[in-house]
């Protein structure tokens, strides 16, 4: 059964590009375009990975984050922060939080993203 | 007391004395003339070192920085109303204290007065625009001077210069340049991304010519990324929290491994890098690997990049007492003489690096000095133009 991604993205065309990417690799996909939204779907809908911004409108990536590791139905998602910040703050931060990964969106290529996820889910 | 009189003194002799009386009386009259000129003489000086006295307090109290001037017991003697303001208090309560003592209930005064007596001992340090904080948005730079104008009269200026509206441009401009960066990368991004899906096919098939192009635009973007993260870096250096938990470790497997994140480069120009290691290990350094990582690329880079086909590239490590020491040789094109002064300094390039039209943003040797002096450590050159460059850094051993 093809794995459920949810992308948690404001940007739209950024969320449109990952989107047709993790696509055309037969994940399946949901996208939330804020924290709230993002908050709601991690529960909803189950996934079995998620990609969080960090800089969201609303409740920010990290406080997303912070409060699915805290609720006992979404602490075991694996969590990917997906951001352009990336400073050795902010990474640490992320990754005390819960975060499975830190990937800074300009270093990366959809396929490398795309290859991580596949990595991390099996 | 008792007079005589009848055959008191002879005639001759009462005349001679009154002859000698009034000699006196002429030389008093004058002497008492000769005191009044002094004596209106002194007035006069008097009076123009009052003048003269009332010019340097107008100028003490119209200065836009705060003095205060101490005798040589660190007893306040004068304290000027922009001083009154910096430690917001007035020179009454401060004159006739003792510096050390002073206290204050609005701000927090202890920085100054531990920058100023340095380890514990009561006895006030030269400074020099020592910058010190003290408080959430208040900075000011002090300094002293030692003034000696006779042999049992020192005193002490101490000079309080507020920067703190200096401050916060500076931390506003970084903070802007910071923003403007993340802000930037979300767009390239996007444009790295859209380049590399088109190039990988997955929007469909792709002429050689788009491809070409495509993989040109592609690495353009790349530069750029590369020039926001550079000025990323330097905005942190600016803030002077650059630095992130240094860890000690050996800079032997550090530049190992920058050197092979090269691999490619190097084959590319087909240039040859020895590698010179002393067989024991060096003692370990104390770095935040991170930034160390980014020194050694970019050392590694510039001999790459101003190297030319076929070369070759000295990497060595060593010690001396306290250090391990960084050795860099290329063959490369050289420093001009007369820019060898400017080389570490922001945006900065060199003529003859310029005319070979390589990239550069002219931020990688500042980043380079200034990731290498945060860990204490010093870096310097070699350079002959026409022959190459070496360049070497220095860290303090753990």
């Amino acid at each position: 059964m093809a794995k459920k991604i949810l992308i948690i993205e404001d940007d739209k065309f950024l969320r449109e590009l990952m989107v047709r990417k993790l696509l055309s690799m037969d994940f399946e996909i949901v996208s939330a375009v804020d924290g709230e939204d993002g908050l709601t779907k991690i529960k909803s809908e189950t996934p079995d990975l998620v990609l969080l911004d960090l800089i969201l409108p609303g409740i920010n990536g990290f406080e997303v984050l912070e409060k699915a590791k805290k609720d006992p139905a979404t602490a075991k998602v694996p969590i990917i922060i997906l951001s352009n910040l990336g400073q050795s703050e902010d990474i640490e931060k992320g990754m005390k939080l819960g975060a499975k990964d830190f990937l800074v969106k300009a270093h990366f290529t959809p396929q490398e993203i795309a290859n991580k996820l596949k990595l991390i889910l099996g | 007391m008792e007079i005589k009189t009848g055959d008191a003194f002879p005639i001759e002799e009462a005349e001679e004395q009154e002859n000698l009386m009034k000699l006196k009386d002429e030389e008093f009259r004058k002497i008492r003339l000769a005191f009044l000129n002094i004596l209106e003489d002194t007035e006069e000086a008097r009076k123009s070192a009052e003048k003269e006295r009332n010019k340097t307090l107008a100028i003490i109290k119209n200065l836009t920085d705060g003095l205060l001037l101490l005798d040589d017991n660190n007893r306040i003697k004068l304290v000027s109303p922009a001083a009154e303001i910096s430690l917001e208090q007035s020179a009454e309560k401060l004159i006739g204290q003792n510096v050390f003592k002073i206290t204050s209930e609005s701000i927090d005064i202890a920085p100054l007065l531990q920058e100023l007596s340095g380890e514990g001992k009561n006895e006030v340090k030269r400074l020099f625009k020592k910058e010190i904080k003290l408080g959430e948005k208040f900075y000011l730079e002090a300094t002293t001077v030692f003034l000696e104008t006779g042999l049992h009269d020192k005193s002490i200026l101490l000079i309080l210069h507020d920067i703190s509206r200096d401050k916060l441009i500076e931390a506003m401009k970084t903070e802007f340049v910071s923003v403007a960066a993340h802000q930037l990368r979300t767009p390239l991004s996007a444009i790295k991304w859209t380049i590399r899906m088109i190039l990988d096919g997955d929007v469909g098939k792709i002429s050689a010519d788009q491809r070409d192009l495509l993989e040109k635009t592609y690495a353009s973007n790349e530069r750029m990324i590369t020039l926001i993260n550079d000025l990323l870096n330097v905005t942190r250096i600016e803030e002077g929290r650059f630095l992130y938990k240094p860890e000690p470790m050996q800079l032997e497997d550090l530049v190992d491994a920058e050197i092979k994140n090269h691999e490619d480069a190097l084959q590319m120009k087909k240039i040859r890098i020895k590698l010179d290691m002393p067989k024991e290990l060096l003692p370990e350094v104390s770095i935040d690997k991170e930034k160390m990582g980014i020194v050694v690329q970019n050392l590694i880079e510039n001999a790459i990049k101003y190297t030319q086909e076929g070369g070759l590239i000295g990497v060595s490590l060593g010690k001396d007492e306290n250090n391990v020491i960084f050795k860099i040789k290329d063959s490369g094109v050289g420093i001009p003489e007369d820019q060898k002064e400017r080389i570490f300094s922001k945006f900065f390039r060199g003529s003859n690096v310029i005319k070979m039209e390589t990239e550069g943003s002219g931020l990688g040797l500042y980043t380079t000095k200034n990731i290498v002096e945060a860990h204490r450590g010093k870096i310097w050159f070699e350079s002959k133009e026409g022959e190459g460059t070496e360049f070497y850094f220095t860290l303090p051993a753990v």
